[in-house]
């Protein structure tokens, strides 16, 4: 064990001397989540944290486009967006060019005669380039309200031919008011949605922090590989030490690379961008739990390869492919889809569901589960891994 | 004198290949043997069994009375390895990386920066001590690669090919230190394919080619064993022939001809014969201008053994 730790000790030393796990390990995840939330972040925030600015254009003047403009103002007092209306589309088209507006609505004429005939009823949405997330929020609002307006439209066509009447105002008015609920439905399931996960800051700091963790711990285990290369391993195994001792002194670096990297991506995203982790002591074990994973993988990457390159590139492919499925670049649902099923394969998406267990104020215990899970990929990869390299050593 | 290293019936295959096959010999105390052989001839493949990293198929290495193998440190600590590859960490310096390797060998602090100073003055690394070995030369490298294997101060030093790619400088001073340790009663194990380091510092040498060792024994045993003898070349001026009969006739003296100026002497061991046959040369009335004195090489007998010359 002594020994292990003097090979921990001499390729930490060497490590922070090459800087390579430094940048890998700190700056990239860190920078990432950075501009990940910059990017895609604000658009999901639902704390009021971005205005999503819209126009609206009303061609027709029905009732319809009426209740659509209505829905948009009952979006506005809650807060999650403003709306602008305007005359015409040229004035709406200028301010969304300035930037003012992320997008625009323009109900055109026939809209309301459309929805009521039922023929194709369409609300064309306008956005800004530089917007394109507020425009895609703009977009499903609309297709909402008129998916909700066609549902409501089959559901009075239905009773009219039941009962062979012609509509009357006050079915109209139901009509209405249906097309403004399903929207605001859809809007609160959305927010509801959202608080029972994690806030997207928090989650591509986090989806970042252990995406790039699997490349940070390839710097302790593989490095045994790189000295079988440069011919110091037989120097090692020249020593009265064990063989073991130089694979537990990898192992050990790996783990401590790992769980340093995490712990200054969640300071510094906290710190930083307003990241939310979570209960600390909850946090340390998904930490603790998440680097053992990536430690018992990789050292089973480099128990296969032959070179330290070749374990470089296998590692890389695994830990992108695993990172993609557990969905540490964009969202991935808990539902019963083939996706997310797929993404529980990865110790990465129970790193994150574990986070998301966490959030909201519960106990350190909640990430139980999930810290479980990953403690079973540390576990089977690492023995087999352990096992192999052994061998190998022992020539 | 005890036996340090006794290695006994030493094989190993690769696949197919047969790298090294029924290796056997013995080092004592304050001797230096020598493993001379071309590329390939399964001297780092000996080595790497009788340092204890690679195990063999079959055989046997003790030091000290203590049996080696790849699974116990035990007798590890009594042997210092100076691998054919350089092995130090570029990205430590000279200090580092003795300092490093002599914790792995359960040096304690005094003792070890004792040695660290000891060690860099042997190597004449002081005054680069604290810098980065990236920035060393080739020969520096090699320096503190030797002194990496001497810092504990092993009763046996293995040395694989430690000249290879070295400056005549450095490579001189290598095998000065070499030679001074050995006379500090430390056995040597000390592979090389160049003949001459293999003369210069070995009492004794095994010839290996093929994996296996063809001959082994001195420097003249090995050349007897092969029939070489050592030629006497007397320039001299007066009757060449006269002289030359004198030597022939002297016991110890297997031919002698006259040459153009010269008389040449074939013997088995010219040394000692030397001053009796300059002796009657000069009582058979010529005048000596020189006498060169040529011994067979253990490149003749590497030639001789193998049929193929030591390096291509
Ligand atoms: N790990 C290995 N795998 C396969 N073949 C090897 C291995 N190590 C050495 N060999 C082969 O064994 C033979 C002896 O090699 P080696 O002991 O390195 O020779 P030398 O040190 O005398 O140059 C060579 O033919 C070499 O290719
Ligand atoms: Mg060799």
């Amino acid at each position: 064990m002594r020994s292990a730790l003097q090979i921990t000790v001499k390729d930490f030393k060497l490590r922070i001397r090459d800087r390579s796990a430094i940048v890998l390990g700190v700056i990239a995840p860190v920078a990432l989540a950075f501009i990940l939330n910059m990017v895609f972040g604000s658009a999901f925030d639902t704390s009021g944290g971005l205005d999503l600015g819209y126009g609206l254009v009303d061609e027709d003047g029905s009732e319809v486009s009426q209740a659509f403009a209505e829905t948009l103002e009952q979006l506005e007092d809650e807060g999650l967006l403003t709306v602008t209306v305007f005359e015409n589309r040229e004035a709406a088209e200028r301010e969304t060019d300035d930037g003012d507006l992320d997008s625009y609505f323009v109900l055109e004429q026939g809209l309301g005669q459309a929805v009521l005939s039922g023929s194709a009823a369409t609300i064309r949405v306008i956005g800004d380039v530089d917007a394109p997330t507020s425009t895609q929020i703009a977009a499903s609002i609309a297709e909402r309200f008129v998916s909700g307006v066609e549902a409501t439209r089959l559901a009075i066509l239905t009773t009219l031919e039941v009962g062979g009447a012609t509509p009357t105002d006050e079915m109209i008015a139901a009509l209405q008011q249906e097309a403004r609920s399903a929207a605001i439905a859809y809007r609160v399931a959305e927010t509801a949605a959202s608080t029972r996960q994690l806030d997207p800051t928090t989650y591509f700091s986090a989806g970042m922090g252990v995406f790039f963790l699997f490349f940070t711990v390839q710097f302790g285990v593989s490095g045994l590989l790189e000295e079988e290369r440069d011919g110091t391993l037989a120097r090692l195994l020249a020593a009265p030490i064990r063989g073991e001792s130089v694979i537990a002194g990898k192992a050990i670096l790996s783990f401590l690379l790992g769980v340093l990297s995490m712990a200054i991506l969640a300071g510094a995203t906290t710190l930083l961008i307003g990241a939310e982790w979570g209960n600390p002591l909850g946090v340390a074990v998904l930490i603790a739990a998440g680097v053992l994973s990536g430690v018992g993988i990789m050292a089973l990457v480099a128990a296969v390869a032959k070179t330290p390159e070749g374990a470089g590139n296998l590692g890389s492919v695994i830990a992108v492919i695993l990172g993609m499925l557990g969905g540490t670049f964009f969202q991935i649902g808990q539902g019963g889809d083939l996706l997310s099923q797929l993404s529980l394969i990865t110790p990465h998406a129970w790193f994150l569901r574990g986070l998301g267990d966490l959030a909201g104020g519960a106990s350190w215990t909640a990430v139980l589960p999930a810290a479980g899970a990953m403690m079973l990929f540390a576990v089977v990869t690492g023995v087999i891994g352990w096992f192999m390299l052994r061998r190998r050593l022992a020539r | 004198m005890g036996n340090i290293l006794e290695a006994s019936g030493l094989t190993r295959t690769f696949d197919q290949l047969i790298a090294v096959d029924d290796v056997s010999f013995e080092i004592a105390e304050g001797e230096t043997f020598g493993l001379l052989g071309p590329n390939g001839a399964g001297k780092t493949t000996s080595i790497s069994m009788i340092a204890g990293l690679l195990e063999p198929d079959s055989g046997r290495v003790t030091v000290e009375g203590v049996e080696i193998s790849t699974g116990s440190t035990k007798g590890k600590a009594s042997i210092g390895l100076v691998p054919q590859e350089l092995a130090i960490y570029p990205d430590l310096t000279a200090v580092e990386n003795l300092v490093f390797f002599g914790r792995l060998y359960g040096m304690n602090r005094e003792e070890l920066a004792r040695r660290v100073d000891e060690v860099l003055d042997v190597i004449g690394l002081t005054d680069r001590r604290d810098d980065l070995t990236k920035e060393f030369s080739g020969g520096m490298k090699r320096r503190l690669n030797i002194g990496i294997g001497l810092l504990h101060r092993p009763r046996m030093l293995i040395l694989d090919e430690p000249t290879v790619g070295v400056d005549p400088q450095s490579r001189n001073a290598i095998l000065e230190s070499v030679e001074q340790l050995s006379s500090e009663g430390m056995a040597v194990l000390y592979t090389t394919h160049y003949m001459e380091e293999a003369e210069r510092l070995c009492d004794r040498v095994a010839i290996i080619d093929e994996g296996a060792i063809q001959a082994e024994g001195t420097r003249r045993e090995l050349v007897a064993l092969v029939g070489e003898t050592d030629r006497i070349s007397i320039a001299a001026e007066g009757d060449l022939d006269a002289a030359s009969s004198a030597a022939g006739s002297m016991s110890g003296v297997r031919e002698a001809v006259t040459g153009d100026h010269t008389i040449e002497v074939l013997a088995a061991d010219a040394s000692s014969i030397l001053p009796e046959l300059l002796g009657r040369v000069s009582g058979a009335g010529v005048n000596i201008h020189g006498v060169e004195v040529i011994e067979p090489n253990l490149e003749a007998v590497f030639l001789h053994l193998t049929g193929k010359a030591l390096r291509d």
